[in-house]
């Protein structure tokens, strides 16, 4: 054991319990806990009632509302993946391979959204895609359109505020990746006659797959979760499911239904990661990046 | 220009990682009373506005007391943790890593959500601010312990045997040898997880107390039913704010701070 190496604190393992207690208590029991609450009976006057019963999941599985709802807001949050992996992976080849005096700027770049808060950043997209806002009337103002253009309050302004809230988390795993594969393999594969296309789709493209699949299922889950962006750019009008759990929450305080809820949309959301994981052959290993 | 088409088209992806940023601190300098842009005239007039609001003000002060409370909990407990996993972990580590990352990678809404429950049935409620300490001290001791164990994954422990072998106590040689080394991965930590702390929103959402207000609270309630550039004004300064500190920490103490 390396426990020698540390040369001589008498249980070192004192350091982790203050660790260990705060995700004990305060993770892993709140999460058994919301299990349990799923499971139980809707209270009268109170958050829940005595006994335990699956009506909720009945409920949640009979009602087409929610089961389109979680839906939708998959399909928003795969589109929003894909979407990041297109637009992200020739600025994440440029910042790990280009030959830019400005690399410094440009990773300064892809990070500055991270610093700025959520909020912030989709009140700008408001800003951006409303009826009223800065493109709709530059268009109007140029004569491209004559009634603005409904790039707000639909799932076509969630998703694009979304894949900018994201892309640096596509963008940053993918990056690592890149850099990790040996430029000489690349040129090998140039030089026995291989095309730039094939020397990217066979060498690039398989090694760089892991920074693929951890920014891919970082992006998606983030997005599954996301209740700022798609509250204030969806409006009332489109909702995803995160917006309605916690929306239901703060209104109707009905904690066994608002569990299941929230548990369905968590459950669907993991099921979908493991089958993305199963298509794409991947090996199970928290990414060091 | 090796790539042209490739340049071209980073160039165009950065344009639109900035503009929702640049819109909202050109907004902030509109004279009109309305949310327009390109802006009707520049003016400081939603700067005054925002200065004498008094909502505005206390929710800054709440975030920024928050966020000091919860980065000093989380990076003493983060930089513990991260002592143990780099020294002492073994077989384990990998176990530990993943435990310590957990807030990180389950979906926040469903830990702010679990949260809230766990405080009301144990009685806490939101009456006082455990539960939202809690929930920040969660979200940011991931940051703490990648940045401090990044740094000490290249502490070398023969200086430590050498203070050892001197008659330096496990204290002394703490303080003395290990601290100073390893100050880059805490304060870098702890500056990260203060500006983690001070833009969380979900969680913030469900545990804070009737009446109370972070930041970007105040703001996602503002934005809901007002439009003017008010609002603008807050963001820019918000924004200045955590700029401000990842320049100060970055450039001027020459850290460098790991976000992943």
């Amino acid at each position: 054991m390396s426990a020698k190496r540390g040369a001589g604190i008498a249980r070192p393992w004192l350091l982790m319990v203050p660790a260990v207690a705060l995700l004990l208590i305060f993770l892993v029991i709140p999460y058994i806990n919301i299990v349990l609450m799923s499971f139980r009976t809707p209270g009268t006057g109170t958050p829940y009632g005595v006994g335990f019963t699956i009506d909720n999941y009945l409920r949640f599985f009979s009602d087409s509302f929610y089961l389109f709802q979680v839906f939708n807001t998959l399909w928003i949050g795969a589109l929003t993946t894909a979407l990041c992996l297109i637009i992200g992976f020739p600025v994440a080849w440029q910042l790990a391979r280009g030959d830019m005096r400005f690399r410094g700027l440009a990773y300064g770049l892809v990070l500055s959204p991270l610093l700025v808060g959520i909020v912030i950043r989709s009140y700008g997209w408001t800003i951006l895609l409303g009826n009223a806002g800065l493109i709709n009337r530059t268009l109007q103002a140029l004569g491209i359109i004559d009634s603005p253009l409904p790039l707000m309050y639909n799932a076509l302004g969630i998703t694009i505020a979304l894949v900018h809230v994201f892309l640096p988390f596509m963008i940053l795993p993918i990056m690592a990746a890149i850099q990790g594969v040996d430029p000489s393999l690349e040129s090998a594969a140039r030089s026995l006659g291989a095309s730039r296309f094939t020397a990217f789709r066979r060498i690039i493209l398989p090694l760089s797959m892991p920074g693929i699949q951890a920014g891919c299922i970082l992006v998606f889950v983030l997005s599954l979760s996301a209740y700022v962006t798609p509250s204030l750019i969806g409006g009332l009008r489109v909702k995803t499911m995160a917006v309605t759990v916690v929306d239901a929450l703060i209104d109707t305080f009905q904690w066994p239904w608002g569990s299941a809820l929230a548990l369905m949309l968590s459950v669907t959301g993991a099921v979908c990661v493991l089958i993305f994981a199963r298509l794409t052959r991947m090996k199970w290993k928290v990414a060091r990046s | 220009m090796k790539r042209p088409v490739l340049t071209i088209y980073c160039l165009l992806v950065y344009a639109f990682l900035l503009a929702p940023i640049l819109v909202v601190v050109g907004a902030s300098f509109n004279a009109g009373n309305f949310l327009t842009f390109p802006p009707q005239g520049l003016s400081l007039r939603w700067y005054v506005t925002f200065f004498n609001n008094e909502v505005f003000m206390r929710a800054i002060r709440t975030s920024l007391w928050l966020a000091a409370v919860s980065t000093v909990i989380s990076t003493i407990i983060g930089t513990m943790a991260a002592i143990y996993y780099v020294q002492h972990a073994g077989k384990r580590k990998e176990l530990i890593r993943i435990a310590m990352l957990s807030p990180l990678l389950l979906p926040e809404v469903l830990t702010a959500i679990s949260l809230l429950f766990f405080v009301y049935t144990i009685g806490i409620g939101t009456r006082t601010i455990i539960g939202l300490v809690v929930g920040h001290v969660l979200i940011t001791l991931p940051f703490v312990f990648i940045n401090v164990s990044a740094s000490l994954e290249s502490f070398d422990s023969s200086w430590d045997m050498a203070a050892r072998s001197l008659g330096a106590g496990r204290w002394t040689r703490f303080r003395r040898i290990m601290l100073p080394l390893i100050k880059p991965g805490v304060i870098g930590g702890a500056l990260f997880a203060f500006i983690i702390s001070f833009d969380v929103f979900t969680i913030s959402f469900m545990l804070k107390g009737i009446g109370m207000s972070t930041l970007p609270i105040q703001l996602f309630d503002y934005l809901r039913t007002n439009f003017t550039p008010e609002a603008a004004a807050v963001s820019t300064l918000s924004i200045v704010l955590t700029l401000g500190v990842v320049i100060v920490s970055e450039k001027v103490l020459g850290l460098r701070i790991h976000r992943f």
